[in-house]
């Protein structure tokens, strides 16, 4: 329970290299006492080791780690404090669920009593209370998930709680149950918690707050509307929301956005600086909207496709070279073949090299 | 047809292979209980049809003067040496296992892989190479014909084979564990002891294995390191020889040297056929 620091962190695992790649590029950030973060990135981004810097598995190879401002960066993990789950089930195999489980109270020397008690009480949250005196070694890779997951959270009083891609192996429903009860231990214990995950949905519905990474770069933190509404690059709209963010290729001429073949307003409160080059129009699938005649707003397009998903359904329209795609509701109607797409201009976010334009 | 082919072939194989591992054994039985004029008449095998039983070449072994050399202290001393330097050996062995498995070490050029080089290196080297130097110093410190010199002297001998296999065995273990432990709250030493270790029981197991028998049989330090105090078993059993081959009583004192090593051997297959080896970890 405190406020985690990342101060000018960047890692390297190749420190002898003479180019080193670095696996972590240099970063400021910042984790608030008791808040749930999700951890979003494609394979291979630097979140587990972003984690273990954290933790203290891994020493950066610059930069420090503050916990309310008090410098970790050189204490050995037990030291910190930190209860981590791991991306794929450890659990002691000569040891039966209840000791797993005990584990940490046991090397922090809990005195039985409230061992027992905790225990109790993690075993009834992950549905483990039958298994308790099995040999751990006996289970299924989802029960070992969630006796690693309980080793996590069997303690109340850590610094955080890290979750690296915690629940990949559990099935969907199961999934859905934990993922609420750690948001109520959350508000109950206002444990700081971060999860790692790749699925977007995962990271909307469990954080308050979502830390975007690419490549070893941290690209947008936000809550989900931030990343849904304002993707600070092209990155996060490809990245967030289904399906992708649109992005389409234009040009600043007579004041006016040229798109595609037409024009649209620029719109208000932009400043786009003499010279911007590669500018690019962002606007959510669920935000273009079809029109029946021709406004400031609109462009000429072609119905090309339209795709069911049940809750919804995806029309594809081609605007001269350009692909436009609109989320629509299931019952929307639409045109047989030529149509006014309208792209209303407080939704519209402008990319200049992949970068959000600021918008005042 | 070839299925028949085959497992001709197969039982041929094992029967021969057999043989060869069994009849050995069976002549060293059915002589431990002759006399020399059972002996001369040719191979037999069946008592009391084909010769007449004795225990004389049983006798021999735990009479002493006369016509008799005793085995038992020595059999007492070698089993002494040889769990004694084991022990030691696995201890010193699985720390310094551990250590080269899990941590880096660099000495100037020398890194970790060169450590383990060194470590069995020593076994590399032709046992004459080290028998001289450990013949001074020994007698340095006034440790020739005595247990306590030959105790160190196998442990020299036996803590490269446990730190070999027992680095190998580490290595085996996920990383994850210990990083795991640390989470828990252990420091790298509890982690050892908590976690690490007794999911290495089978290595220990083998590890250990590997010391007795190497320790076990023995001869050439045994030889060269003692002279009359202090006498293994292997020494006492060469020593049974004498201008007339007692072939009854050196075939007994083989049999008797032989059988700790069988027993273990059926002790361990059991442990290690029970499930302990499997799954240890994940
Ligand atoms: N122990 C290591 N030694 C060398 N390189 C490593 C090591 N661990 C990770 N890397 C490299 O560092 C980069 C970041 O790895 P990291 O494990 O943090 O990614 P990740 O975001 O957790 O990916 P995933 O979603 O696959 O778990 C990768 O390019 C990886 O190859
Ligand atoms: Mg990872």
């Amino acid at each position: 329970m405190a406020m985690i620091e990342l101060s000018h962190i960047a890692h390297t695992y190749e420190p002898t290299a003479v180019t080193p790649a670095y696996a972590l590029e240099k970063l400021n950030l910042v984790w608030n006492d008791g808040g749930t973060y999700a951890l979003l990135g494609p394979s291979g981004c630097g979140k587990t080791t972003m984690l273990n810097i954290i933790s203290g598995l891994v020493r950066p190879s610059q930069g420090r780690v503050l916990f309310d401002h008090v410098d970790f960066t050189d204490f050995p993990t037990p030291k910190r404090n930190i209860a981590q789950v791991f991306q794929f089930p450890v659990v002691y195999t000569l040891m039966s669920v209840e000791d797993n489980l005990a584990f940490p109270l046991i090397c922090r020397h809990v005195p039985k009593a409230e061992r027992q008690r905790r225990v109790r009480e993690v075993a009834e949250l992950l549905n483990l209370t039958d298994k308790l005196s099995k040999p751990a070694l006996k289970l299924a890779a989802d029960e070992k998930q969630l006796i690693s997951l309980g080793r996590g959270l069997v303690r109340n009083d850590v610094t955080a709680l890290l979750m690296d891609e915690p629940l990949t192996v559990i099935d969907p429903q199961m999934k859905f149950e934990i993922r609420r009860k750690l948001k109520k231990i959350n508000e109950l214990y206002a444990l700081t918690m971060v999860y790692v995950t790749h699925d977007q949905t995962e990271a909307m519905t469990f954080a308050d707050t979502i830390v975007v990474m690419n490549e070893g770069k941290v690209v947008q933190i936000g809550t989900p509307q931030d990343l849904y509404n304002r993707p600070q690059t092209t990155y996060v709209g490809y990245f967030v929301g289904s399906p992708a963010m649109n992005f389409i290729k234009c040009t600043i001429d007579d004041g006016k956005l040229q798109i595609a073949g037409g024009a649209i307003p620029v719109p208000p409160g932009l400043s786009i600086p003499a010279g911007t080059e590669n500018l690019q129009l962002g606007i959510r699938p669920s935000n273009v909207k079809l029109g029946t005649s021709r406004c400031e707003q609109s462009l000429r397009g072609t119905v090309q496709r339209v795709q069911e998903f049940g809750n919804y359904r995806v029309v594809t329209v081609a605007v001269k070279d350009e692909l436009l795609r609109l989320k629509l509701a299931p019952g929307a109607e639409i045109p047989a073949l030529d149509t006014w797409v309208v792209l209303p201009e407080d939704r519209i976010c402008l990319y200049a090299d992949d970068e959000l334009l600021a918008q005042k | 047809m070839m299925r028949t082919t085959y497992l001709l072939l197969k039982y041929t194989a094992i029967l021969i292979w057999s043989s060869f591992v069994v009849l050995p054994f069976l002549w060293a039985l059915t002589t431990s209980f002759k006399t020399a004029h059972g002996i001369t008449s040719g191979a037999t095998y069946i008592p009391w049809l084909q010769y007449e039983p004795s225990l004389e070449g049983w006798k021999v072994l735990v009479r002493t003067g006369g016509a008799g050399i005793n085995i038992v202290q020595p059999y007492i001393s070698s089993m002494v040496v040889t769990v004694g330097a084991s022990l030691i050996s696995l201890a010193l062995g699985t720390l310094a296992a551990y250590g080269l498995s899990r941590f880096t070490y660099r000495l100037g050029f020398i890194k970790n892989s060169d450590i383990r080089f060194f470590f069995i290196s020593q076994r590399i080297m032709p046992p004459i190479v080290l028998a001289i130097p450990f013949f001074l110093m020994l007698q340095y410190f006034g440790l020739l014909d005595s247990i306590i010199g030959l105790i160190i002297v196998y442990i020299a001998l036996l803590l490269p084979i446990a730190t070999w296999v027992m680095v190998d065995f580490f290595n085996n273990i996920l990383r994850e564990i210990d990083e795991m432990a640390t989470i828990d709250g252990c420091n790298p030493i509890g982690a050892f002891f908590r976690v690490i270790l007794p999911n290495s029981l089978p290595g220990i197991v083998v590890a250990g294995l590997f010391c007795l028998i190497f320790g076990w049989n023995d001869f050439f330090f045994a030889f060269i390191l003692t002279f009359t105090k202090t006498q293994l078993l292997p020494v006492a059993v060469v020593a049974l020889n004498s201008s007339v081959t007692p072939w009854w009583s050196l075939s007994a004192s083989a049999l008797v040297s032989v059988a700790p090593l069988v027993i273990i051997a059926f002790v361990v297959e059991r442990f290690l056929s029970s499930g302990n080896m499997a799954g240890a970890i994940r």
